[in-house]
């Protein structure tokens, strides 16, 4: 997939840790850590809504879109 | 009336199977021992007379290859049932579980699609079989049973049902 997720990034900058985030936005840290690592394959505005309240950023400092060889597949 | 999960209908069914598939097992066990001793006494006719009355030997004596062949693919077919019994078991144990949408449930279905077109070729053949060796005739026409060839479809369709089931089960998972 051609979204890259920069959770970890976000957190960096904020001196927020993944637990702290899970405990505020009310997502389990296995979840949390699927996005993290770029492994979910879709994501709730709900969920979205959270992040971005309490991380204080907007939906595009989350993700961003890369061109790369596997853009417009839907591939696992 | 709940249709999944402890309690469920799925469980009671569970137990149905349960007691179907050891039946089964006892009665493939019962048919498979019939069938090695039938094979070996119509080798052996004079034993045969000295074991059983004189009319049953006669019988054996007469049919005694024919009927092992039928008792033996009668153990085939009920070996067969067994193996759609033991999986539907499992099925309906994800079911009891509350996870229909399990992904070895789409392969279990499609092993029980093809074992039961193989179980309706069987009885075609079993039977053209048995109606030669037994009763020296010409086999018959056989009985096509459209039942029969529509649930095997149904069964596939089934398994591409749960197939899908299954994907957006996955999707459901990565969904955060």
């Amino acid at each position: 997939m051609s979204i890259r997720v920069n959770l970890d990034r976000v957190l960096l900058e904020r001196r927020m840790s993944l637990t702290e985030l899970s405990d505020r936005v009310g997502v389990t840290l296995a979840n949390l850590s699927i996005l993290k690592t770029g492994k979910a394959r879709a994501i709730r505005f709900s969920t979205l809504d959270a992040l971005c309240r309490e991380l204080g950023c907007q939906p595009g400092d989350l993700m961003t879109f890369e061109h790369g060889p596997g853009d417009g597949g839907d591939e696992d | 009336m709940r249709a999944l999960g402890p309690g469920s209908v799925s469980s009671f069914l569970k137990i149905i199977l349960d007691v179907s598939y050891y039946a089964l097992w006892v009665w493939v066990s019962f048919l498979a021992l019939v069938t090695v001793l039938v094979l070996l006494l119509s080798f052996n006719p004079d034993l045969l007379a000295s074991m059983l009355p004189g009319e049953a030997a006669g019988v054996l004596r007469k049919y005694g290859a024919g009927a092992a062949v039928a008792l033996g693919g009668w153990a085939l077919m009920s070996g067969g049932w067994m193996a759609i019994v033991e999986r539907l078991r499992k099925i309906f144990a994800t079911m009891i579980l509350g996870d229909p949408f399990h992904p070895d449930n789409v392969r279990r279905l499609r092993v029980m699609g093809i074992v039961l077109a193989a179980l309706e070729i069987g009885r075609y053949v079993l039977s053209a079989l048995t109606r030669i060796l037994v009763a020296g005739d010409k086999p018959s026409e056989g009985s096509f049973t459209l039942t029969a060839w529509f649930s095997v479809l149904v069964v596939f369709v089934l398994a591409e049902v749960f197939r899908e089931g299954a994907r957006l089960r996955r999707e459901a998972e990565l969904t955060i």
